[in-house]
């Protein structure tokens, strides 16, 4: 091949079809919920149980008690002490894995399929018969504190809870850290744990995922066989009213001496999962934010080395999550970095994408789908989402059409209608001795310091 | 045993070239190791492999800078590359119907990189990986433990003495003549593997290789690792750093020189480093979390390193009041204790590693790595299937002789962090 050859991008060759592979629903008499999809490929599966136990169903007093009761589930069954549950779940390769977000508590794990009867019966038996000896919880509310005290010394953690408490009005869930805080998990003890246990850890409003090498019938039968004796009606699960705190601008410093680098947040109040513009804020936050070719990307880091990266996120929730801006700049280019990101946020708002942009867009996050379901695991976290969000099963049939079909002008009043520059606050994790009198050179709204913790 | 489908070329300009086929999702994996790294950067240069790394990114003679991205985000697929101490490797995953773009992307580097290199583009990288050190080490509690860690492990003359990020002093010194010269050096066909993994057809994959590969000029030989990679196999006493940094809470580490990965003894050792940290039933959450509870968190792994020798890894968080030298005694004794091991904890060690290599290579992306890594280290990609009959081999005696001989106090480097409260007061609000 000659030079003037290489210089013409290739064609594309043939399209290969991708579906979303069929998902097979299923339900037991006491309600819970049965997803699975037979994946043959590899001899693994893996199974993850959804509960309706995320943080956001608790108030600030019990902040951190879902992700408590999730951390002390090692600690021991009726039948097992915490190390007898992690050699039996060893032995079989299994490693059990407890994640609690804002909306659930999911407990998952993988396995070769061969062993994947033995494993049911461990999972359920974790969660239908948790043990919490106060030894065990002593030992784990202990480590949870010493983790809130890295967090408050973190450079990353400073300035992203600072952000949350900065964006919302005070009492909504999402203001405060996932994990609580030393005074709501203080209190913490076995009662706390067993008590939710109780409340949200229910057959109703819940669902168990099963991918991989198994089919639906034995799921069927292994799910009635470790799971048909689990009772309980459904738990409760209050809105979320995820109020702003302010709709001004303004700045806030979070003091940290000789910092070598500012953590940056900007944003407001962003959406809800239910919003009807979740496919136009994908494109949208794609163009601003969310791929390396992304506006903000191409200014701050290829064009003006100010940053190793920068992103937007919209963080969707139950309720309105957070709309997030995050990078780590040089302390020294901290105010150049917020002015450029600002003007990238405002005029991305005033004159919308263009095309040539939400064309790239939809491309990209149509041609990454298949892309993020090579997995069992990838395959279980897309489902259990339909679970979470109420969504129906065939929701990803179509859902690179859905991409594919959002036009320029949905996409354009998606981000005047979620993307409000003149409510956006800034939080600027550094050193305030540093970055304070170039911030306030930006007038964007009164700028605070305070300490870090 | 795995069985995964390999098939191996190799380019008349030397290039390795390997397709593994897997139709199950329409998705193709183009995975590169050129056999450059850290080890390979001279005095005054550490850093480089990186930095240059960084470079690739920014352009080939027909390719603009950001393009690159910009073209295979287009397509729907992901990308990029990561620099280690003996390797640098480069990667995309797409759409299946995208092979050839991904092809020619890497093709084009590899053949026609220097043309589009400009002042411009290294001073913006340079920023920007200055940068990444400052996210990603400086700003970090104990984010400078690496430095100190292979200082400690590895004496002045070796190639691990000093960490992939480099100096800054160095990164900064960088020109374009190093760019050109180490891209002339090492980023040549004979220097690397190249391997496609996923839905492609055979033998249009091969067409392609060749259309895009096969006219880049085979290089020189590739130069001897500088420095000396001749070491004891143990560090022969125990070294000891005490950091006194604004961390939150005491960290005590401790490393040790192992067999590098090249070394049948290898395994013995990635056993006993499972034994130890992985899972909630390994001897140090056990004993340091669970049960002593002078630890809030426990982690240890080895490094499969291929010059002189690897390194076994643990350390441990301790609670804000915590004692260091209990955390460090009882890391001392679980080390010296893991002679008793019993075969229960073995086949652990093995069924957790099964699961984990299963769900790695579930994903093209990263089976092609794995593929990759045997060929450029062992000169035989299908090493990957037999790699757990290798750790499943490893007896209680070959741990316990393992640990008799490599895991005593002397080879042993313990590294302590002991946080220091700042008191500066926050400047008042004008």
């Amino acid at each position: 091949m000659n030079g003037p050859s290489r210089s013409v991008v290739p064609p594309a060759g043939l399209v290969r079809s991708f579906d979303f592979p069929p998902v097979h629903a299923d339900v037991l008499d006491n309600g819970l919920r049965i997803r699975s999809v037979q994946v043959g490929r590899l001899p693994i599966v893996t199974a993850m149980l959804v509960l309706d136990a995320g943080e956001g169903l608790l108030d600030g007093n019990r902040a951190g008690l879902a992700v408590l009761t999730g951390d002390c589930l090692e600690g021991g069954t009726a039948k097992r002490t915490g190390v007898e549950l992690a050699e039996a779940l060893e032995t079989i390769g299994a490693g059990l894995s407890v994640g609690t977000g804002w909306d659930s508590t999911t407990v998952s794990l993988s396995c070769m399929a061969d062993r994947l009867d033995d494993a049911m019966g461990l999972l359920a038996e974790v969660i239908l018969q948790p043990a919490f000896p106060d030894d065990e919880v002593d030992r784990i509310r202990g480590q949870r504190l010493a983790a809130i005290h890295q967090r408050e010394m973190d450079p990353v953690g400073i300035a992203t809870t600072a952000s949350r408490r900065l964006t919302y009005r005070e009492g909504v869930p999402y203001g405060r850290p996932l994990g609580g805080t030393v005074e709501s998990v203080g209190p913490f003890n076995a009662d706390a744990a067993a008590g939710f246990v109780v409340a949200q850890y229910r057959p109703k409003g819940s669902g168990l995922v099963v991918v991989g090498d198994v089919d639906a019938r034995q799921v069927r039968s292994l799910v009635e066989t470790h799971f048909g004796e689990w009772t309980g009606g459904t738990g409760s699960r209050p809105e979320i009213d995820a109020e702003p705190r302010t709709r001004e601008r303004g700045i806030v410093v979070v003091h940290r001496a000789d910092a070598v680098q500012s953590e940056i947040r900007i944003g407001h109040v962003g959406q809800a999962r239910s919003t009807p513009q979740y496919f136009a804020l994908r494109v949208v936050n794609t163009v601003l934010g969310g791929a390396f070719t992304s506006r903000l990307n191409l200014n701050l880091r290829e064009e003006h080395g100010f940053t190793y990266g920068v992103r937007s996120r919209f963080l969707v929730r139950r309720g309105a999550g957070p709309w997030c801006v995050s990078t780590a700049v040089g302390t020294d280019v901290t105010a150049d970095a917020v002015h450029e990101a600002i003007s990238e946020i405002s005029t991305l708002v005033a004159d919308g994408p263009t095309e040539e942009e939400v064309d790239a867009a939809r491309d990209y996050l149509a041609g990454v789908f298949p892309l993020e379901l090579e997995t069992t695991g990838q395959i279980a976290a897309r489902i259990a989402e339909l679970l979470i969000y109420d969504l129906p099963d065939d929701y990803y049939a179509d859902y690179r059409d859905r991409i594919r079909s959002v036009t320029l002008e949905e996409a354009c009043e998606a981000a005047r209608a979620c993307i409000r520059p003149d409510e956006m606050t800034v939080v600027v994790g550094g050193d305030a001795s540093e970055v304070q009198g170039p911030l306030e050179g930006l007038e964007w709204g009164p700028v605070t310091v305070e300490a870090a913790s | 045993m795995l069985s995964i489908p390999i098939e191996r070329f190799t380019l008349d300009n030397g290039l390795r070239v390997n397709l593994s086929h897997d139709a199950t999702t329409p998705v193709v994996a183009v995975n590169l190791w050129y056999g450059v790294g850290s080890r390979n950067e001279r005095e005054g240069k550490t850093g480089f492999a990186h930095l240059f790394e960084h470079m690739m990114f920014q352009g080939s003679e027909h390719v603009p800078k950001n393009r690159h991205f910009e073209l295979i985000e287009r397509a729907g697929g992901s990308l990029n590359a990561t620099t280690w101490f003996d390797r640098t490797n480069y990667f995309e995953t797409v759409p299946s119907h995208h092979l050839e773009l991904a092809l020619w992307l890497e093709s084009d580097r590899m053949g026609w990189m220097l043309p589009a290199m400009t002042q411009e583009k290294l001073d913006n990288q340079r920023d920007v990986v200055m940068n990444e050190k400052r996210q990603r080490y400086d700003n970090q509690p104990y984010g400078d433990w690496d430095e100190w860690i292979q200082a400690m492990v590895f004496p002045e003359s070796h190639p691990y003495h000093h960490t992939v990020i480099g100096s800054m002093a160095d990164i900064e010194a960088a020109t374009l003549e190093d760019v050109a010269e180490f891209f002339q050096t090492y980023y040549v066909p004979n220097n690397a593997v190249l391997t496609v993994c996923g839905d492609f057809g055979r033998d249009e994959a091969l067409d392609l290789i060749q259309r895009h590969f096969g006219e880049i000029a085979r290089g020189e030989e590739i130069p001897a690792i500088p420095g000396d990679q001749n070491l004891d196999p143990i560090i022969g006493a125990t070294v000891r750093e005490r950091v006194e940094a604004d961390v939150p809470l005491p960290r005590v580490l401790m490393a040790y020189r192992i067999p590098p990965y090249t070394d049948p003894g290898f395994y013995a050792a990635d056993i006993a480093g499972s034994v130890l940290g992985t899972g909630r039933a390994s001897r140090l959450y056990r004993s340091l979390v669970r049960e002593r509870r002078v630890a809030k968190d426990v982690t240890s792994f080895v490094l499969p390193l291929t010059s002189g020798a690897g390194m076994l890894l643990a350390w441990a968080t301790g609670f804000p009041e915590g004692d260091p030298c209990e955390i460090e005694d009882a890391l001392a004794a679980e080390m010296e204790g893991l002679s008793s091991v019993t075969d229960q904890e073995i086949e652990r060690a093995v069924a957790l590693t099964e699961t984990a290599l299963v769900r790695q290579i579930e994903q093209v992306g990263q089976r092609a790595d794995l593929v990759s890594m045997f060929d450029q280290l062992f000169d035989d990609p299908a090493r990957l299937n037999g790699e757990l009959e290798r750790l499943r081999a490893v007896t209680p005696a070959d741990v316990s002789a393992f640990v008799e001989g490599f895991l005593g106090a002397e080879n042993r480097a313990v590294l302590t962090y002991v946080p220091v409260t700042k008191n500066t007061p926050t400047p008042s609000a004008p």
